[in-house]
């Protein structure tokens, strides 16, 4: 179905999708096959549960390919029947579906995320999702839904991956999101939605890991942050296991109650995701077969955003400069040898000083190659980095950054010629965000008048291609005073554009540039240029003077800046920690050994440390990539304190991991692999999609204190019985925990595990206090 | 005799809109935008609701000629049932403890959480009335349209007659004011062409 004709659809009516799938082919007595080898060998099956989605109301079902994902089924060993898989599922739902019903092409994660939350390099991500697309494509599908991801970076591949094989058919994009509205990688829901808005998929939504009455509020979250289309799918509750049949508490009666809350929020389409069935759906849409879409009001908030900071452009945007080699002939030698210190400690300090955003110019492009502004853009999202100002001239280069980057990008610049706007309007397209246009063609208006004139003429063409006004941060042009040009020119120019609704920015420091008293210039300019309305500032923020300037002419506007989001702690190790500081962490260590013993160093301080990590990540005050990058930078330093101990055991304890027969997914247990190294455990890690026999093999051989279990799907759930059943028959002795998406407290306890284990943040505490227990 | 069936509603079949809920509750607007705390507790007021629910629906067609004319002096056919040759006279109730729940919450002083009940349970008990109004017509035909005592030339105390006629202990009527108990209740009538009754 052609976009335009779908847009008008959703505009008209309220769309149904369906339901579950894995969980009902669980019911049916499919749980120990792979649901998507279904669609070859009892295809009968998958044609009766989406004939009945259909006789239930269904306006749209997807094809059975979730997990059909070259990746995916490499780690089923089904990799040589991809195509099949795909083409199968196409033709059994269009069989299903006649002409009355819609057929999408289902999607989600390939289980290895893109690098630096994963292992996958990006361009390979988005080819395995182009290939899939491309065979549900050429099968007959009339549109596409991405579902159930965690990692921005991981849906923005799939989506380029699909509009690499089609522009023509829509696309719904789904993250999955718990109560704290955040994704387990960090992204909130603004950020997602924020994101999204700007990129060329048709539908924003949410699925999964939550009920209804437990969605309602991150889709509202949602509903605020984007004007796409909405869409949603709820499970119907947590699962509950008796160790024979799996079941959802949430009858079909239970989860329509809240339904219609969600077309009133402005849902689109509505479906449901594990543990619904028919009967939800048939529910739902008796309940909701009389309502209309309603139409939403929302002004979409201009803000510039990484994975897991979101930030306004407004009241007052701060540029940091000083990531930018010119004039420091030793910096440019470090990025041209790829040696990033400098970068990164840049980013760091101009964030701590109260940069909004960071401006990237890695110098003398001639130098460089594309690995640069690859592993740039990746570590530093690895490190959580405010949003990026990309100040990259070669076009190959800027896309490449912003290919990488995970968040809505401010593209630093384009001036008002063919040439130089239509490369700038082709990136704004296809990756979002802002761009800042510069007054000027090919050679500097002399007037204020004229700068503006050539703003709105840049604007215009801007318009014409889809970019509206928002999008764009007009620069007046600074220039310098000591080459005797009058700054006046630049204030009136704000000032005619703040008069037209057009947000500014200038690039301060150039109005100084080889005077003495800097600082004062700049800064007694600023507080000028914002008197007549500018919006924002490419500048030292590591200027005290400036800086306060900029407060002060804030607060005289009765406003402040946005406020900083990120953590501040009174710990210095624990600041080194999450800012990835390894020799900052070393001396601090090594500061702590000259006074007490290697023992109390490695649990007292530097395990007080992570724990203290572990709480700020369990307060929601710092999201998963900093208690990863906080890890990376321990482990190192235990290893160390490890090599200097000798005969002493610094370990806290030994820990086998595994993820269950059946189960693939192994994000999570790395995770808690990771977090468990940096409290000083010892972590063998038996692999995924383990049998028990083997698991208890792994335990005997290593004789650990604890064995962790990690279970993601609904279908293998049992399987941890199974291990617990197996070390009670077998006498072996270890502390048994469980976690993942899967798991719950009840169901460990009816295992027999020794505890449950909610997430990563809990994991270090939950370890630590049973090896206290055992001692 | 014309025996009684008993019609027994699947729960969804008692589900009101929540728009038609809120409404009755007084809530306007188009949607209507309520805030997180008044939602949380219309929506476990609709749940507690359908926990509650014994929805029940008693019902019997009978020929119009084997239907009396008056009773105690009161019509019985109302005259807008015009050509009609059966009438199926129904009597369906959320049962006593929706009354109940309602009760304590009054006298616990939760005037809100009391109202809100009530306004589900009109709409829940509409609800089931046409739910089986659409499965009825699916066997008998068009009919007319549903007719309750208390509007147009039929008197409110015509409950009793039909109370009576369809022999239900589970729900009475006053015999002066008409009025029943449980409270959700509701007697009803529709007139039909034909008519699938069974012959005494």
């Amino acid at each position: 179905m052609k976009r335009n004709k779908f847009s008008q659809l959703l505009k008209e009516r309220i769309l149904i999708l369906d339901g579950g799938y894995g969980t009902e082919f669980f019911k049916r007595g499919y749980g120990e096959m792979p649901g998507e080898l279904l669609n070859l060998q009892v295809p009968e099956v998958v044609e009766s549960l989406q004939r009945e989605y259909v006789e239930a109301g269904s306006d749209i079902i997807l094809t059975n390919t979730f997990s059909a994902n070259r990746p995916k089924l490499a780690s089923l060993g089904l990799e040589e029947h991809f195509e099949e898989i795909n083409f199968r599922a196409v033709q059994i739902a269009r069989k299903v579906a006649g002409d009355k019903v819609l057929v999408f092409g289902d999607l989600s994660s390939t289980g290895n995320f893109p690098i630096p939350m994963g292992s996958m390099d990006f361009e390979g991500s988005v080819q395995v999702f182009s290939e899939q697309a491309k065979i549900l494509l050429d099968a007959g599908v009339d549109g596409f839904i991405i579902e159930t991801m965690t990692d921005l970076k991981e849906l923005k591949a799939a989506v380029l991956g699909i509009r690499n094989v089609t522009e023509d058919l829509p696309v719904i994009v789904h993250m999955t999101f718990d109560s704290s509205l955040r994704a387990v990688t960090g992204t909130s829901v603004a950020i997602f939605a924020s994101t999204f808005e700007d990129l060329d998929v048709d539908v924003i939504g949410i699925n999964c890991t939550l009920e209804p009455e437990e969605m309602l509020p991150v889709f509202k979250e949602l509903a605020k942050y984007t004007t796409k289309p909405l869409s949603l799918e709820p499970n119907a509750g947590d699962p509950i296991y008796d160790g024979k049949n799996l079941s959802y508490k949430m009858t079909p009666e239970h989860f329509a109650i809240y339904i219609e809350d969600f077309v009133d929020l402005g849902a689109n389409i509505i479906g449901g995701c594990c543990g619904t069935s028919p009967n939800h759906i048939k529910v739902m849409k008796k309940l909701i077969s009389k309502r209309r879409p309603v139409q939403r009001n929302i002004s979409f908030v201009q803000s510039f955003i990484s994975r897991t900071v979101y930030r306004t452009v407004e009241p007052f945007t701060i540029i940091g400069e000083r990531i930018n080699p010119a004039s420091r002939k030793k910096f440019q030698e470090e990025i041209v040898q790829k040696n990033y210190s400098t970068l990164y400690d840049e980013a760091t300090s101009q964030e701590k000083e109260g940069a909004t955003i960071l401006d990237l110019n890695l110098g003398i492009e001639k130098l460089l190659t594309p690995e640069h502004f690859k592993e740039v853009m990746v570590e530093l999202d690895r490190r959580s980095s405010i949003p990026i100002s990309f100040d990259i001239q070669n076009s190959e280069y800027l896309e490449i950054a912003l290919r990488e980057y995970p968040g809505r990008p401010l593209i630093n610049s384009a001036q008002v010629t063919e040439k130089s706007l239509e490369s700038r309007i082709q990136l704004l397209k296809k990756y979002g965000g802002m761009l800042i246009l510069l007054a000027m063609g090919k050679g500097i208006p002399k007037t204020p008048e004229e700068r503006f004139e050539k703003i709105l003429e840049g604007i215009a063409i801007l318009e014409e291609n889809g970019i509206s006004r928002d999008r764009v941060l007009a620069d007046p042009l600074v220039l310098s005073l000591g080459a005797k040009k009058d700054p006046r020119v630049t204030l009136e120019t704000v000032r005619l554009l703040k008069e037209a609704g057009i947000k500014t920015t200038m690039g301060l420091s150039n109005l100084s540039f080889g005077l003495p008293g800097r600082a004062e210039i700049n800064g007694v300019y600023l507080a000028q240029a914002m008197e007549k309305g500018l919006t924002s500032a490419i500048m030292n923020s590591g200027d005290i003077f400036v800086m306060g300037s900029m407060r002060g002419a804030l607060e005289l506007r009765g406003e402040m800046v946005t406020e900083k989001e990120k953590v501040v702690t009174d710990n210095p190790m624990v600041e080194a920690l999450l800012s990835g500081d390894q020799n900052q962490l070393k001396s601090l260590i090594e500061e702590e050994l000259k006074e007490i013993s290697l023992l109390e160093v490695s649990q007292d301080i530097l395990g007080k440390a992570m724990e203290e990590v572990g709480d700020l990540y369990a307060e929601g005050k710092i999201y998963l990539p900093h208690l990863l990058l906080a890890s990376e930078t321990a482990q190192p330093i235990f290893e160390f304190l490890n090599s200097l101990s000798g005969e002493e055991r610094t370990y806290q304890g030994k820990v086998v991991l595994a993820t269950v027969e059946g189960d693939v997914h192994d994000i999570g247990k790395n995770i808690v692999g990771t977090v468990l190294k940096s409290g000083g455990f010892q972590i063998i890690d038996a692999g995924k999609d383990v049998p028990a026999e083997e698991i208890i093999e792994v335990v005997k051989r290593e004789k650990p204190d604890i064995l962790g279990l990690a279970v993601m799907m609904t279908t293998t759930v049992g399987r941890v019985e199974e291990v617990a059943e197996l070390l009670k028959k077998e006498n072996v002795q270890v502390i048994l925990i469980a976690g993942g998406a899967s798991m719950n407290a009840q169901l460990a306890e009816r295992f027999g595990c020794d505890e449950y284990c909610k997430n990563a943040s809990v994991v270090l505490e939950v370890c630590r206090g049973l090896i206290k227990s055992q001692e | 005799m014309y025996t009684t069936k008993l019609y027994i509603p699947k729960s969804d079949e008692i589900m009101p809109s929540k728009r038609a809920y809120f409404f009755r509750a007084g809530f306007k607007g188009n949607p209507i935008v309520l805030d997180d705390i008044m939602r949380n507790l219309a929506n476990s007021i609709y749940a507690r609701g359908l926990e509650i629910s014994e929805g029940r629906l008693f019902y019997k067609t009978m020929p119009i000629e084997e239907i009396p004319k008056l009773v105690n002096g009161m019509i019985i056919i109302p005259e807008i049932f015009k050509n009609i040759k059966s009438i199926t006279f129904f009597v369906s109730t959320l049962g006593k403890k929706i009354d109940q729940a309602i009760e304590d919450y009054l006298a616990q002083q939760k005037v809100l959480q009391a109202t809100l009940l009530d306004a589900w349970a009109s709409e829940a008990l509409e609800e089931l009335n046409q739910s089986f109004d659409a499965w009825l017509r699916d066997q008998s035909g068009e009919g007319t349209r549903r007719f309750s005592p208390g509007y147009g030339d039929v008197d409110i105390r015509v409950n009793n007659f039909i109370l009576d006629l369809l022999e239900v202990d589970s729900v009475c009527a006053s015999l002066e004011t008409g009025i029943l108990l449980p409270r959700k209740s509701t007697v009803c009538m529709i007139g039909f062409e034909g008519g699938n009754y069974e012959t005494k």
